[in-house]
């Protein structure tokens, strides 16, 4: 691979090398799971253990790994889908099947403000799903990092699901709580889901012309659009007689000028991701406080000292 | 690295080359900072060829045509066509003119860089076909960028060319594009219970999750060389062996270096053709949303939610 630009006073270097006697494993054809899973499951390198030296849940059930984090996150799965089904399934107001669509789970009124609802009481359910749900994702994240850590992989994955976490935590915990009340999150629920999302949208004018919105929606259409690229570029590449990376590297530079390269295409797809969810946790966080209208928002645009006259 | 492959193996006789032997413009650069970053140091060079003219040349007619009429309607004001560029619009003709042709300054412009834009896709459409063919390559870009065509044509030609007039479709301009948008879902009853605009947002939001999984688990494995994927497909090693048992340890299964490309493709692929489907048949065969999940059984409206009084001003 390209070698690592030393030198000049760049601060920043975030080339890699491959490490000997990796490219070596390659095996025709490849391995059965059953020989990779011999070579792999070994029990200790967790997040327990490095801490406390010893994690009570360290082993696999099937093909899933455990660990202390797969145990906390069983038990929220479990309590947060009794609360989910519960009330939208069970408790909703039509027959089961019709209710898969239109059961939901209401946040507590405005007036509770940030109080915690006691069984009974409208939102109840919602803060315990929420709450649930919320300690499962968490547990979930720790768990990929126990795995990353056992496979001596980077934290990649799970800092690229913490992104998506932190999507869940802006719309239902930070931006509830900077509002000052529960009923600011949303209503959980298959199509009443899609009910808030079109009357949050509507509530603040109208958000296409909110550029967060707009950034984030083109991030995502970005990352789709690599991944278009990327997977036929594969897809092309393996069916050739010779495949090889230099190949497609030239079908690249002929048609767009660059070639970003196989290890490139991979970090610039889950920045693209990463980057376009981040992105829209601001359109989210930024409605309601401090903008209350996204049409008059762009006021100040036409207010701009060199061009007010025009 | 690839400038050393020279002359293409499958040469395809219809292809007219610019510039030299093996039809390339310019020489290889090298451009030692985005190694720094993990990419390719490799900028060019280009291939051009026929297909590259028609693309390049009819997009940039569009641009210009487009350009020059919002120029036009700022009086050739440099200063306030910056400050408006962005609420500038070339539309359509209005729905009098059906499908004719309309002067040129009340549409009839809309028609002519419309024509170029559609022209430009096309001709990159077989360019990247052409490309692929004449590097010996089976052409899965060109496969997979018909699903964003489909998309484009039904917006910019199928859909308006049914409904009778021009108008349908969505003005050239940043904000007509946003308004277009906008007015359509509500038109038609609010998109959200458009069927295939669930769908389409769920290719479109799954790609997103598919390059987050996959991207950073490449990346996470660098170092065991699993980012090689061609070697890898024929012969995995220890970093395709870890990227498996990491999601088969995660989430009970797992694809293999060669099947993620291939639900990388259909996600992408499938997000442009049913969000195709989702405008196609909105207007033509329904005309309410709304109304058409209820008729389906998956809408069930319910008294609105309390108006909210926000604590803060």
């Amino acid at each position: 691979m390209s070698a690592p630009g030393k030198g000049r006073g760049m601060a920043i270097d975030l080339s890699f090398t491959v490490l000997e006697g990796a490219r070596e494993t390659r095996v025709p054809g490849g391995r059965t799971m059953e020989e990779i899973e011999a070579d792999f499951r070994k029990p200790g390198n967790t997040t327990f253990t490095s801490v406390f030296g010893t994690d009570p849940f360290d082993f696999w059930v099937g093909p899933f790994y455990v660990g202390v984090w797969g145990f906390i996150g069983s038990i929220a799965t479990v309590i947060g889908a009794l609360f989910y089904f519960n009330e939208t399934i069970f408790k909703g107001p039509y027959s089961l099947p019709q209710n898969f669509f239109a059961g939901r789970i209401d946040p507590p009124p405005a007036e509770v403000g940030l109080a915690l609802q006691k069984a009974g009481e409208v939102g109840f359910a919602w803060q315990m799903t929420v709450l649930f749900a919320t300690i499962a994702f968490f547990s979930w994240m720790m768990r990929e990092i126990d795995i990353c850590k056992k496979l001596d992989m980077g934290f990649h994955v799970p800092i690229s699901f913490g992104v998506v976490f932190s999507s869940w935590l802006t719309l239902q915990v930070i931006r509830p709580i900077l509002l000052g009340q529960w009923h600011e999150g949303f209503v959980i629920g298959v199509m009443p889901h899609l009910d808030w999302v079109s009357n949050f949208g509507y509530r603040y004018n109208n958000f296409l012309y909110n550029p967060f919105h707009a950034l984030g929606i083109s991030l995502i259409f970005f990352a789709t659009f690599l991944l278009a690229c990327h997977g036929s570029a594969i897809l092309s590449a393996a069916q050739t007689r010779d495949p090889s990376p230099e190949r497609i590297n030239q079908f690249w530079t002929d048609i767009q000028y660059y070639s970003i390269g196989e290890a490139g295409i991979h970090r610039a797809g889950a920045l693209a991701a990463a980057i376009g969810i981040l992105v829209s946790n601001l359109c989210i966080l930024f409605s309601g406080w401090p903008v209350q209208d996204w049409v008059a928002f762009w006021g100040f645009w036409n207010d701009l000292p060199f061009w007010r006259g025009f | 690295m690839a400038a050393e492959l020279g002359v293409p193996p499958n040469r395809t006789p219809a292809e007219i080359d610019i510039g030299d032997a093996t039809g390339r413009i310019g020489s290889a650069i090298e451009a030692k900072w985005l190694g720094r970053l993990g990419f390719d140091t490799q900028l060019g060079p280009f291939y051009l060829g026929l297909w590259g003219v028609v693309a390049f040349v009819s997009a940039g007619l569009f641009t210009f045509i487009w350009l020059m009429t919002m120029l036009a309607q700022v009086s050739y004001n440099p200063i306030a066509f910056l400050k408006y560029f962005a609420v500038l619009q070339l539309d359509p003709p209005s729905p009098a003119y059906g499908l004719g042709f309309a002067p040129l300054d009340k549409g009839g412009w809309w028609l002519v860089a419309t024509f170029f834009l559609t022209i430009s896709i096309l001709a990159w459409l077989i360019r990247i076909w052409e490309r692929a063919r004449a590097l010996g390559l089976k052409p899965y870009l060109a496969y997979g960028f018909t699903g964003a065509i489909a998309l484009y044509l039904v917006i910019y030609i199928i859909r308006p060319i049914i409904m009778g007039d021009w108008s349908e479709a969505p003005g050239h301009g940043i904000k007509a594009l946003l308004d277009w948008d906008n007015n359509t879902s509500v038109r038609y009853g609010n998109f959200y219970y458009n069927p295939f605009h669930m769908l389409s947002i769920f290719f479109l939001l799954g790609s997103t999750l598919l390059f987050s999984m996959h991207g950073a688990t490449i990346w996470a494995l660098e170092k065991f060389g699993a980012h090689e994927e061609e070697a890898e497909i024929i012969a995995p090693g220890t970093g395709t062996e870890r990227a498996q048992l990491f999601w088969r340890w995660t989430m009970g299964f797992n694809a293999n270096a060669y099947s993620i490309h291939l639900w990388a493709f259909w996600f992408a692929w499938l997000c442009g053709v049913t969000g195709a489907i989702g405008v196609l048949l909105s207007g033509t065969l329904v005309s309410d949303w709304f109304q058409w999940a209820i008729d389906a059984r998956i809408n069930y409206p319910q008294a609105p939610p309390v108006p909210v009084e926000l604590p803060l001003p």
